[in-house]
């Protein structure tokens, strides 16, 4: 497609996306179809995935992207910090905070988030990767989201026996119900500088400089916006933002809420879902329920893709190509993982890593490192490509 | 010196007067409307608080310096069912601020099915002199575009002891049953839906709570509790038209009442009109259809002539 058929094609989604958000029944549809579109925007400009940052450090020893996640983090946990300590003063009542992401922080959750690592590096990506990747045209995207909807078919199979035998005994870990709010935000901080500081540490010690565009001043910053990738910690930085927005206006973010919804969907409708759930839909995360009507996630979902296709054309990047047999396996088999761990692990790197961990869930911290651990293993097997 | 003292006196009585006339004068209605709040907002006289069913919607903007209470867990027993004890409602309200001289205002989502449960509550526990509705609760206050804040609370706590409470606005299984086996002379009122009052449905869609029989109580009457609010902004209809609605029904207050419905969330909000606005004797029966139609040998009227099949 050529580059001004391009442009014009995406000003008519985002027309179409704020015609949507304008005429939507509920401000939580209209401000989660806005909210998504952002993040759309934000992972396709930055190319913010979990598993190409992380890739990029074990390949290149490119610090820069894990350095945006990590920032991410602490920016979200600064938003959340603010909104916790207004709604919730004390944070030793015993009650949490009303429907952040805090889960049962147990030995099943690292095992779903190793699985979850397993399938990200197996399929490419992680799932908030794989929709602005949809956007882009990519061939592995949609096989990777169709494993992703047959993993959670099997996550809701294995939960009623994976509850009983470990989940309702996990505790729920809210770490500043242990540290109080200060202590919390000084320890989290502390331990992401430190982080930070590590993998500088073992980085490359400079980096390329992406060079920047020729033309006049205004020329360059119109390419730098809509056509070069932005710096990677802009784009962490404003998912810290957007992560906070989102718990303020509407839920946590997350985005497994309605791929999952119509696995459970689809399966009801078949007959195959277990009658009962047990204890899941009492657990706040990302939630699923039987599809009725637009929930707020898939307005939040829809708004994703939709501006990610938007900011691809723009920039010349939607690139749709044939699968090739490689990659539909790949796509297939990892987002099974994929699917089962979000499942099990009650949302992905986005709703369970980063809503939960800058809500001061023990939960996001284990996400976190059984993902990496999964993603760091299943590199050094898997052949490069 | 003395009638320096006399006439300082008198300045802090004519500030302390001054101060009061700024707000409006504490409201003796059982049900307050919401330019009433907002006249009210920053009387110290006056509590608001917010009793909504679904966690996060206080959070993200409440009625402004608006309390909250958690019906799932500040007002009910967490290990029995039964509704809080007296000592942990007191330790309550005393953490809220609550004096004797205080108004309590109560409202909610859901047009106020909470918050009225929650008024049913104060009511049982002695406070009810004190308690009052904001007529349409969130519903009116949003729909009118008011302000809505985000800040947590903070009031200083007081010493308040309950004073004596009203364990007889309370129905129990006992008395329901005495009412269907004609041993006492009550009228019962459903306020669930005509399918649930009929038997066609064992409870509405998505209920967690359920009965293995479907029907009602024998002898009761049929008055939905939404009958008696205005759609679209949740606030009760006028008192004459509530007084023929349930006439109507065959209920004129000449005889003591009991409502129910699943849980007796919302057979609160009926409770709350028929004894607040109409001063009709009325019992809430909180165990309601959850208990009732559950219950070994209880007798059911099922028009439908729905079967469980345990499914």
């Amino acid at each position: 497609m050529s580059r001004p058929i391009g442009i014009a094609v995406s000003f008519f989604i985002l027309i179409g996306l704020a015609a949507g958000a304008l005429s939507a029944d509920s401000s939580k549809i209209s401000k989660s179809l806005v909210l998504g579109a952002l993040f759309g925007i934000v992972l396709q400009r930055s190319r913010f995935c979990f598993l190409c940052h992380t890739r990029d450090f074990f390949s290149n020893r490119d610090v820069r992207g894990i350095a945006a996640i990590l920032l991410s983090l602490g920016i979200g946990t600064l938003g959340y910090h603010v909104l916790l300590t207004a709604w919730l003063p004390d944070p030793f009542s015993g009650r949490l905070p009303p429907d952040a992401h805090i889960g049962p922080a147990g030995p099943l959750l690292a095992f779903a988030a190793f699985a979850f690592g397993v399938g990200m590096a197996i399929s490419g990506s992680c799932i908030s990767g794989h929709l602005y990747r949809l956007g882009e045209g990519s061939p592995t995207a949609p096989f990777a989201l169709l494993g992703t909807l047959l993993g959670f078919g099997v996550g809701f199979l294995t939960w009623n026996i994976l509850y009983v035998a470990s989940i309702a005994t996990t505790p729920v870990v809210w770490l500043p119900q242990h540290l109080g709010y200060t202590g919390w935000l000084v320890a989290q901080l502390g331990l992401l500088a430190l982080l930070a500081a590590l993998f500088a540490y073992f980085a490359r010690s400079s980096t390329p400089r992406e060079a920047g565009p020729d033309g006049n001043p205004l020329a360059q910053a119109l390419r730098r916006i809509f056509v070069c990738r932005w710096p990677a910690a802009a784009g962490g930085a404003a998912v810290g933002v957007i992560a906070a927005v989102a718990y303020f206006q509407v839920q946590p973010l997350g985005v497994t809420a309605a791929i999952g919804s119509v696995a459970r969907s689809l399966l009801a409708n078949a007959a195959l879902l277990p009658e009962t759930l047990h204890g899941l839909d009492g657990f706040a995360g990302c939630r699923t329920a039987l599809v009725s009507g637009l929930s707020p996630n898939g307005a939040f979902v829809i708004g994703l893709v939709l501006a990610s296709f938007a900011a691809a054309l723009t920039a010349g990047q939607f690139t749709p190509a044939w699968p090739t047999a490689s990659q539909a396996v790949r796509g297939l088999g990892g987002g099974l993982l994929l699917g089962w761990g979000a499942m099990t692990a009650i949302g992905c790197t986005v709703g369970t890593l980063l809503s939960g961990t800058i809500a001061g869930a023990a939960s996001g911290w284990i996400f976190l490192v059984a993902s990496f651990a999964g993603v760091w293993l299943t590199l050094r097997l898997l052949p490069a490509r | 010196m003395i009638s320096g003292r006399i006439i300082s006196a008198a300045l802090s009585l004519a500030v302390a007067t001054l101060s009061a006339a700024a707000f409006a004068a504490p409201a003796k209605e059982p049900i307050v409307t919401y330019e009433w709040v907002q006249k009210n907002l920053d009387n110290p006289k006056v509590r608001i608080i917010e009793v909504s069913v679904d966690p996060g919607v206080y959070e993200r903007g409440h009625v402004p310096g608006a309390l909250n209470f958690r019906w799932h867990t500040d007002l009910v027993d967490k290990v029995s069912r039964d509704i809080v004890s007296r000592e942990n409602f007191q330790k309550l309200i005393q953490g809220a601020g609550i004096d004797k001289d205080t108004t309590v205002v109560l409202y909610g989502d859901n047009n106020n099915w909470f918050a009225a449960w929650g008024a049913w509550v104060f009511h049982v526990h002695g406070l009810g002199e004190q308690v009052r509705l904001l007529d349409g609760g969130r519903k009116i206050w949003e729909l009118k575009q008011l302000p809505l804040d985000t800040k947590a609370v903070e009031v200083k706590a007081t010493t308040y002891a309950l004073p004596e409470g009203k364990p007889n606005l309370r129905a129990r299984l006992t008395d329901v049953l005495a009412a269907a086996e004609k041993k006492t002379d009550v009228h019962v009122i459903d306020i669930r839906s005509a399918d649930e009052f009929q038997g066609k449905i064992f409870a509405p869609e998505g209920s967690k709570e359920l009965s293995v029989r479907a029907g009602h109580v024998p002898g009761a009457v049929n008055v939905t509790w939404s009958k008696a609010v205005n759609a679209e902004d949740g606030t009760f209809k006028p008192a004459a038209d509530l007084k023929k609605l349930y006439a109507d029904a065959g209920v004129d207050g000449s005889k003591p009442i009991i409502t129910y419905c699943r849980i007796g969330e919302r057979s609160s909000h009926t409770w709350y009109l028929l004894t607040q606005i109409l001063g009709y004797d009325v019992k809430n029966y909180d165990g309601s259809w959850t208990e009732y139609g559950n219950s070994v040998g209880a007798p059911v009227t099922n028009l439908a002539g729905t079967v469980w099949l345990g499914k």
